[in-house]
This record gives C-alpha cells, sequence and structure tokens, in this order.
C-alpha cells in the first residue's frame, strides 16, 4: 500500500506532499500566541542568577557567600562543593558521533578521548569566561542579582590559551591536568603514504591554510529554565526550550542520578536553536536540583548578555589542504590537516568529524588523507552550529580550487566540471570511504549557472565600475550530510473527533513540523492534512526519539510515519474485519480514508466510534492506536551550489552582496515553501559568516569583544539581496520517501562563494585571500598592505 | 538594574529641585543610552527625573535665520519637521539616520548631546554648525560645549533647554556606519556659511572635533582636492575591532571629500 513492490514509496498517494502548503503554525506564533520556555510561570517562583568566571582561566581558591546570604529576598546560595556533596554528576555529553557510518575519532593514542568532564559548578578551576560558577536563588530576580554582586570568588588567574596555534604549542597553558597537553583528538584518515606518493610525482601541487572563525547562534529566545519538585509524587518537572526533550531527559535524569521516569520536559515552541540548544546546559539540571532543595519551583532565564558569554558556539577549525592534478587538470591526490577548537570541554565532535568525512567534497579524488585532531582551548565549548563542520570543509576546497584555477590561468567553473562526480558513478565512495547515496551535481551546476548570466558578467563588471564599485562573481558547489541520531519513534492514534494525533519524538525548532509531518501522514491515511494534530513537546507523551539536529527530522520522521501508517491501516482492517465479521481479504482502505468492503464504507474516524467500548483483546487491544519505532544508519549528501555577485565600494571598500543564487538537492521537497523558507535562512547564515560575524576575543585579556548585538553582526534584511533558489530534486535511494535534507544546504557553499566573489571584485589587487568575516575593515586592510607591498 | 526613584517633574524649577533632592541623581531624557546601562548595572543613579513631562523643553521653531529645537525634541520629529527640511536639510537627514524607528520616536537632541558619545551623530552637527547651547543657567557656544570622552561642560545640576543653530547657505552630513550598531565609525558634518565653512567629525575620536586646517582651506576654495593638498594632522584616532585607526583617517578623507562634491553639485 504505502510501499510499492520496490520497497518504494508509492508515488500513487502523493496529494498533498510536495505542495507548498503554508504552515499551520504560522497563526498561533504571529498572534504571539506561541509558547515559549520563558512564557511558562509558577507561583512563588523562585529565580537564579549565576556568579560567571569573568577570567578566561584561574584557580578558584575560596568563595565567600557571607555577605550575599544576608543579602535581601535570599533564599540559597550553591557553589560547586554542594554539587558534589550531593553527588550529582558531571552531564554525560557524548561527543563522538553515534551511528555506524561517522567516522571514528579517537584520542592520540586510538584509544577512547577524555572530554574534560562538566560538572554542574566547578570546584578546581574556571575555564573560561562565562563559566557558572556560583548559583544564587532569591525571592525576586532582583534580590538574586543584588546578592550575587556579594558573592566573593577569590580567584588565582592563570596563564591561558584561547586559539588553535597556541593550544598545539608544547609550551601551551594547559586547559586539563588530566592529559599531558591540550590535544584531545588526533586520528588519522586515508592513505597518506599514498597521497605522498602522488605528491611527489604530481605536475600541480597546490596548498593553502585557512581558518574559519569562531560564531555563534545568537537564538532570538534566550535559553530559559523552570523546575518544580512534587514531593508527593517525587517527581521532577522542567520547562525547557531545546531541539529534543527525550535525549535532555536522559542526560539530565543521569546527572541528578535520579530515575529518567521521574523527570518530565515540557519543551513547547522554541525560538531558534542553530545548535545552540542542542545540548544540555548546566542550568537545567541545576534548577531542579535547587527547586527539590528549596522545595519551591525556581526559574533561570539567560539574559542576551549570558547568550553571548555562554552559549555554546559554532566552527572555529583550522586547516590545511592540499590538492595534486595531472596535466589534464584532474585532481589526483588530496589531503587535508584539520584543527578543531572544542574550547574547554569536548561536548561535540560533530564539527570535526563530519567534515573530516567530506574533505574531498563534491570532486572525484582518488586519493586522498586527512589527520583530524581537536584541541582544548580557555573558550565557550563549539558545538553542531547549522551544517555542522561542512562550511568549513567546503570553505577550504573551494577557495584552493579558485586559487589554483587562478595561478593555472584557467577558468575555475572548468576546473571544477573536470573533477565533478559524474551522476552515473552514484552511489560514489569517496577517498575516505564515506559513500554518497545520490545527486547529479553538474546539473546543479548548470541549472546555478544559467540562472548567473556569466555571458554579461564583464559587462556588469564595467557597469559597476562607472558607478564606483568593483564587482566579483563568485562560486561553489557543495556536498554536505545529513546523519544523527538514528532512531525515532512516532505514535498514531485516531481520535473520534476527526483528528489523527501524530506523536513524534522530534521537536521543531522553527523547521514547521507541524505542518510537514502532517502533510506526510495525510497522504499515507488518505486525509487532509488539517485532520492531522502533530504532537510533541512533553516528555510524559514523546517517549522516544532523536531531537532536531543534522538534518534528520523530516528523514527520520517520514520514514517512520510510514511503517506506523502501514501499520494502522492493517490494524484498520483487522478491526473492521472484527466488527463487522467481514473477511480481512475482503476488506480495502480506499484513498480518501476509508475502509471498505462489498457496498460498505466507514472512515477512520466513524471506526474509532464504533470501537468505543468494545473490549478488544491480544494485538488488537490498543484499538486504532499505533507506536512505531525505526532505526536507520545510513547517511544521506543533500548537495548542490551557490553562485553570487558582490559589489565593493571603490573608496570605502564596503561589499554589499547584490546577487545570490542557490541550487539544492534535498532529495523529495515534503513542503517547498517550508523548504524555500530554510533555504533563505540557510544562506544568511553563511553568508553572516562570509561578510559580517565573528566572536572576538581580545588577544591581551582573552575577554570577549562582542558580547552583545552593538558589535556582534549578524546579517540584517538590508543587507542581503532577495534570493533566487531552486530545487534539484534527486530523490534518495536511503528511505521510502527520498528524503535528504534541508535546512543546512544553503549555508555549506555560502561561505566560499561569497568570499570567491570577494576575491573576485578585487582582482586587480591580485589579492590571494580574504579572512572571514570580509568586511570593509579587513577588504581595505588587505588592499593597503598590497599596495605597500607594490610599493616597496 | 538596581532599585531607583522616579519623578517626573512638570516644570525646570521642580525638576531642578527633584534633581538636588538626591546625591546621586540624574536626568532622564529619552533614556536610550542611559536605561540599557542600568539594565546591564553599570549606571545605579539614585533617582531618575524623567524631563518627558516638560513642555517648555519640546518644539521646534525658526526665527531671524536661527532654527531652535527644543532639548527633549524626538529625532523622529526633527527628520519630519517641514521647518527643519526646508531650512537646514542636511540635520533632518541626520535625524533620519539615528539608531532605528523605536530609537528615533524616544531618543533627544537633548539626551544625545548632553551623553556626548564619541560615535553620536548629534554633536558633529552642534560643532559643524554655528550653535549655541541654552541651558537652565547660562548659554554656551557650541565651541566651548564639548569637553571630551563623554563629557561636557555642564554642571550636573543644569540642564539644556534647547539649541540654536544658525542656519548655513548649505550642510551636509555623511555618516560610515558601523556596519553592526549603525553607530557612525565616521561621520562628517561639513557647512558653508558666508564667512565660514565647518567641518566636524564624529565617531572617529574619544569626543567629537572640528578639522580647523581644512575648513580655512575650504573656505578659499571649496573643492575636494583641498583635502589631499592639506596638511590637517589628526592624531589619537579610534582603535576597535571595527575599525583601526589608519582606516578612520583613511575614511575621514574619503567622506570629507565625497561630502564636498556633493555640496558641490547642490
Amino acid at each position: 500500500m504505502v510501499f510499492d513492490i520496490k520497497g518504494k514509496f508509492n508515488s500513487k498517494l502523493i496529494s498533498s506532499i510536495g505542495k507548498p502548503l503554508e504552515r499551520k503554525e504560522d497563526e498561533r506564533l504571529l498572534r504571539g500566541e506561541g509558547l515559549f520556555s520563558d512564557d511558562f510561570n509558577l507561583e512563588g517562583q523562585y529565580y537564579v542568577t549565576f556568579v560567571r568566571s569573568p577570567y578566561p582561566h584561574a584557580k578558584i581558591k575560596n568563595i565567600d557567600k557571607s555577605d550575599a546570604e544576608k543579602s535581601p529576598g535570599v533564599i540559597a546560595i550553591f557553589t560547586g562543593e554542594d554539587c558534589l556533596a550531593d553527588n550529582l554528576h558531571p552531564i554525560p555529553h557524548s561527543p563522538v558521533p553515534s551511528t555506524k557510518y561517522d567516522l571514528k575519532l579517537t584520542d592520540p593514542e586510538g584509544k577512547d578521548i577524555f572530554i574534560g568532564p562538566q560538572l554542574l559548578l566547578p570546584v578546581d578551576k574556571v575555564r573560561h569566561v562565562g563559566e557558572a560558577v556560583v548559583m544564587v536563588i532569591a525571592k525576586t530576580n532582583f534580590e538574586a542579582q543584588d546578592a550575587a554582586e556579594k558573592v566573593y570568588v577569590d580567584y588565582h588567574e592563570l596563564d591561558w590559551t584561547a586559539d588553535i596555534n597556541s593550544s598545539l604549542k608544547e609550551d601551551s597553558p594547559k586547559v586539563w591536568d588530566e592529559i599531558k597537553d591540550n590535544i584531545c583528538v588526533d586520528t588519522i584518515f586515508g592513505n597518506p603514504e599514498k597521497v605522498d606518493k602522488v605528491f611527489n610525482s604530481s605536475k600541480y601541487l597546490f596548498s593553502k591554510e585557512f581558518h574559519i572563525g569562531r560564531v555563534t547562534g545568537v537564538p532570538l529566545e534566550p535559553r530559559s529554565a523552570l523546575a518544580s519538585y512534587d514531593s508527593t509524587s517525587k517527581r521532577y518537572l522542567l520547562y525547557a526550550g531545546s531541539n529534543g526533550a527525550v535525549r535532555h531527559k536522559f542526560q539530565i535524569s543521569k546527572t541528578l542520578n535520579i530515575d529518567p521516569g521521574s523527570l518530565r520536559i515540557i519543551c513547547h515552541d522554541v525560538g531558534g536553536n542553530f545548535g545552540t540548544k542542542n545540548r544540555v546546559y548546566v542550568e537545567f539540571p541545576l534548577v531542579l536540583w535547587a527547586s527539590k532543595k528549596t522545595d519551591n519551583p525556581i526559574k533561570y532565564t539567560a539574559t542576551r548578555s549570558e547568550s553571548f558569554l555562554s552559549d555554546v558556539q559554532g566552527r572555529d577549525l583550522l586547516t590545511k589542504v592540499e590538492l595534486s592534478m595531472d596535466e589534464d587538470y584532474k585532481f589526483t591526490a588530496f589531503r587535508a590537516s584539520n584543527v578543531s577548537n572544542v574550547g574547554a570541554r569536548v561536548i561535540s565532535l560533530s564539527p570535526l568529524g563530519k567534515g573530516i568525512a567530506l574533505v574531498t567534497g563534491p570532486y572525484d579524488i582518488p586519493l586522498a588523507s586527512a589527520r583530524a585532531r581537536a584541541v582544548f582551548t580557555n573558550t565557550v565549548p563549539t558545538n553542531a552550529y547549522r551544517s555542522s563542520g561542512r562550511p568549513e570543509v567546503t570553505f577550504a576546497m573551494e577557495r584552493l580550487i579558485e586559487i589554483a584555477a587562478k595561478s593555472l590561468g584557467i577558468d575555475p567553473i572548468k576546473l571544477r566540471r573536470i573533477n565533478l562526480i559524474n551522476k552515473d558513478d552514484m552511489p560514489y565512495r569517496n577517498a575516505l570511504g564515506v559513500t554518497y547515496d545520490s545527486g547529479k551535481y553538474e546539473d546543479n551546476m548548470n541549472k546555478a549557472l544559467a540562472l548567473s548570466d556569466l555571458d554579461n558578467l564583464s559587462i556588469r563588471k564595467e557597469d559597476a565600475s562607472q558607478r564606483g564599485k568593483f564587482l566579483g562573481f563568485g562560486f561553489s558547489n557543495y556536498v554536505e550530510s545529513s546523519v544523527g541520531n538514528p532512531k525515532e519513534s512516532v505514535e498514531l492514534r485516531v481520535d473520534a473527533d476527526g483528528f489523527i494525533s501524530l506523536i513524534v519524538g522530534t521537536q521543531p525548532t522553527g523547521q514547521g513540523h507541524e505542518t510537514s509531518f502532517a502533510q506526510v501522514a495525510a497522504d499515507l491515511l488518505g486525509l487532509a492534512p488539517e485532520e492531522i494534530k502533530v504532537v510533541f513537546s512533553d516528555t510524559d507523551i514523546v517517549k522516544k526519539g532523536g531531537g532536531s539536529h543534522s538534518g534528520r527530522s523530516m528523514r527520520h520522521a517520514g520514514t517512520v510515519i510510514c511503517l506506523a501508517a502501514e501499520d494502522l491501516i492493517d490494524r484498520g482492517k483487522k478491526l473492521c474485519s472484527l466488527l463487522f465479521d467481514q473477511n480481512y481479504q475482503s476488506i480495502s482502505f480506499a484513498r480518501e480514508g476509508s475502509f471498505t468492503w462489498s457496498d460498505k464504507k466507514i472512515s477512520w474516524f466513524e471506526l474509532a466510534e464504533a470501537i468505543e467500548g468494545v473490549e478488544l483483546s491480544g494485538d488488537l487491544h490498543t484499538g486504532l492506536n499505533i507506536e512505531r519505532e525505526n532505526e536507520m544508519h545510513e547517511p544521506v549528501f543533500p548537495n548542490g551550489c551557490a553562485a553570487c555577485e558582490v559589489e565593493i565600494d571603490k573608496e570605502t571598500f564596503v561589499p554589499k552582496l547584490t546577487k545570490y543564487i542557490a541550487i539544492d538537492d534535498v532529495g523529495r521537497a515534503i513542503n517547498p515553501l517550508i523548504v524555500d523558507g530554510q533555504t533563505h535562512g540557510s544562506i544568511a547564515t553563511g553568508v553572516g559568516q562570509a561578510l559580517f560575524e565573528t566572536f572576538y576575543l581580545d588577544k591581551a585579556s582573552g575577554q570577549p569583544l562582542t558580547g552583545s548585538l552593538m558589535d556582534y553582526g549578524i546579517p540584517r534584511a538590508d543587507q542581503l539581496p532577495s534570493f533566487v533558489t531552486e530545487l534539484n530534486e534527486v530523490l534518495s535511494p536511503t528511505n521510502p520517501l527520498g528524503i535528504k535534507s534541508a535546512g543546512e544546504g544553503a549555508t555549506t557553499p555560502a561561505l566560499a562563494a561569497v568570499i570567491n566573489a570577494v576575491v573576485n571584485a578585487l582582482e586587480e589587487f591580485d589579492i590571494e585571500h580574504i579572512d572571514m568575516p570580509a568586511t570593509s575593515f579587513n577588504i581595505w586592510r588587505s588592499v593597503n598592505n598590497k599596495n605597500k607591498e607594490s610599493k616597496s | 538594574m538596581y532599585a531607583f526613584e522616579y519623578f517626573a517633574p512638570k516644570n525646570l524649577q521642580e525638576a531642578t529641585k527633584a534633581f538636588n533632592s538626591f546625591n546621586d541623581s540624574k536626568w532622564l531624557a529619552g533614556g536610550m543610552t542611559l536605561i540599557p546601562s542600568m539594565k546591564l548595572r553599570m549606571n545605579a543613579p539614585s533617582a531618575l527625573i524623567d524631563l518627558s513631562s516638560i513642555e517648555q523643553l519640546k518644539g521646534i521653531s525658526i526665527k531671524n535665520n536661527i532654527l531652535s529645537i527644543g532639548a527633549m525634541t524626538i529625532h523622529a520629529d526633527v527628520a519630519n519637521s517641514l521647518d527643519v527640511i526646508n531650512s537646514l536639510p542636511a540635520l533632518a537627514s541626520l535625524a533620519s539616520g539615528i539608531g532605528d524607528p523605536q530609537v528615533r520616536n524616544r531618543g533627544t537632541i537633548g539626551g544625545s548631546i548632553a551623553n556626548n558619545d564619541p560615535a553620536a551623530d548629534y554633536p558633529s552637527a552642534i560643532l559643524g554648525l554655528k550653535s549655541k547651547i541654552i541651558t537652565s543657567k547660562k548659554e554656551i557656544d557650541a565651541g566651548n560645549f564639548f569637553n571630551g570622552f563623554f563629557s561636557t561642560s555642564l554642571d550636573t545640576d543644569e540642564l539644556i533647554v534647547k539649541i540654536n543653530f544658525q542656519i548655513p547657505e548649505s550642510a551636509i552630513y555623511l555618516k560610515f556606519a558601523n556596519p553592526v550598531s549603525r553607530y557612525a565609525i565616521v561621520g562628517i558634518f561639513l557647512s558653508k556659511y558666508h564667512d565660514e565653512v565647518r567641518v566636524a567629525v564624529t565617531g572617529a575620536a574619544s569626543c567629537v572635533f572640528r578639522v580647523n586646517e581644512l575648513e580655512e582651506g575650504l573656505f578659499h576654495d571649496f573643492c575636494s582636492s583641498v583635502v589631499d593638498k592639506t596638511d590637517y594632522g589628526i592624531t589619537n584616532l579610534n582603535d576597535d575591532i571595527h575599525a583601526n585607526s589608519e582606516y578612520r583617517r583613511y575614511l575621514i578623507k574619503v567622506m570629507i571629500k565625497k561630502a564636498i562634491s556633493i555640496l558641490q553639485k547642490k
């Protein structure tokens, strides 16, 4: 029914799948009826403020809370010692990606990685500016803040390290005394000896080092947590936004040493994530623990400043790439050495691991090797940030191709065309052993070029020059991967009131699941999307689920919905057979959502009514209610490209993105309107890093200099052009609906495409590379240095 | 935010009285700088004297070639005032480019110049035009008003009542905005009077300043080549993550030349 004979989704079922339906959730959200974490309040709740470290690295010698305890309204003040005394455990972060297909990272000896345990509050030393040290609970928020200022922490400042190069040095200050240096991961993939051999005899060899800098997610809604403990039922309740409350439930209960069943997490609407809300923060278990200790609900909401100081951050990769070619410009071998700045603790190695798997990108390179290292620094930990790891390696490859083409004097597009993986070679196993499921890479490029009007580029450059602007064209291909937590579950429940509830474990943080999941279920069950109610957000209802990350939700949910729908239809037939005394074989399920036999017909909802009050036994006892789980390890590889134009003012050197074209293969687009919106945001994320964003630490003090929106530049509408987006849907053979993923793809080539355009615009200055963000200041500096160079 | 007392007096006498009855009171104009800094607990006045109810401090008028703007006039009113648009369009344009619509509907000209943020727009108009600051105590000539980084010649209990601008033959304000905060990295206010040319620069140093050497040259020959020819040593420019002092020095030149060429075409 759902699947055809080849096990593929039966395309005859398609009705609302693929339609650009407006999002069900928008009206609620636009009317201000969203329910975000800070919207919840409990009567008599106390408030928490955290005393945070002002230093990048310091020993905690003493904490004097006696003055603070006398401050008006103070209820309790807790430190790391109190957490230890109550046997609270470190957060059980699982930084190594968990599917069978992820490349396995190890420590330098090939063993398990030392991750730097994250105690809820530190007892020995602080390891980054903004680390929470003391928890102050008071009756009001202001009283908590007043008291926090009276907590005296006696620090002994230590030497610190913030950037990759300094952390790699032998004499670098050490973030952790438990290991011999700051290098926590060092793993080599591929075949370094063979690559060396090819390099030594190659006609052409190009190499370059790039740093893809540190950025932060800046979700509109800062993280927030409201906790209470009910001493009668002995259950904990937490309101806290995340990308999936189920994983949070298990990790938080381990931290608190409690049975997961005794913790309920409610997470309704989430105002942005981008990776910042994927992980458990210390504040979540701390408010739960403290609410039990004080026998009162406790609330914490981060300020914008706290978000900047303590939200997990993104990127920060140093990469050296080398590429050899033969006389026909065919790529022969590739080597990458990547070092990820994981910050003070390893909470995710997804950026490093995912990037390493894709260092050869969409190009057919027979040989490759890659060294993956991670270093500790005295900075906020990094985590998967929109398109974890992939924009970094795409940047390195696509910049290197431009540099090589320029040096060879050939068209960079031609160089790409010679080396792109051919669609007939799909599935394609790359030189590091990663198999790309499907894709038509050259078609993507052709689509983008057709929209780019390159024939008239020189005329546009001339015209821009007349207007006082340098115009540059930039391009980048990409292939990325979508893996993520392999397990997902769903429950389908037919309610007599005319709805089917779809209870799903993955949590939207703005992706429109209520609409797109309903579209899938509606087609499978012969209903309209309005008749499907998507339920998530409460761990007492949603027991399993992997969360939204790594572009996994639509694919995993879509697949498990297919399986559950088939089960539900089967259950419906069995119930009809029982209730109406018919042979199972004689009952068929019709596309308009009803069961038929002879001249009889009954809808889902009539059937639900009919079984009300009927005693059902054995396999049928759950009636029209089906739970289904699925485990799916195989990754998919969304792909595409971006082409753009940038104009740079000849006098001030202010860059402006004037044109942006994105071609994306997301597999089957369940809702192209949602995909388009995701693509827009995804482009802005990438362009933001290319032109505006960097989390800047003062070189002398290690203090963040971009701690507010006055200094940290997220892109604004007036800084972006109207995007041209098109899909090139190539169905993935790995799952029934043929889904790859959307939402991260368009970020992936954006950094490279924009910087390629900036460098192209400055061709008359013969500048090889501009570091991100390409602000007018950075561009001016490069041009100025070049001018000085040529004068001397 | 720390706890504080709040007053909203109706006239200057009441205001001064309330102000002086506390040790560490502060005037509240639009609050566009003060309130955020209080929220960050970087500022802790014992009392706020809100000036928004004092009608005497608001309004725009023109008389004898003098444009008068009350201290509590919000940026949006200056930007949209036909009197300003017709007599001193550069000032209307400056006001229309401050912050965002929310800021322009709360922030005031008096608050801006009393705060003397080195990256604010208005101080450049005060210095770049012949203007007088009329206070609750005296009249201060523009040249004697700004004293340095966030500092003015106002006494702590002294209030700006209005600002009088002598209307020039022509003027222009050009801002090179910080792409993040939209404050001026370099802002140029250039004006031409029958007997004088003025060039004031904001955003570039610890305090707004005039480029006297250049003014002299431009008065004799109003043309952008004068900028290249004149030796107007500017030192002590700001150096931060958005622009170093060298880039600012470069931008000052670029923006002044641009301003001259636009005024020439008018």
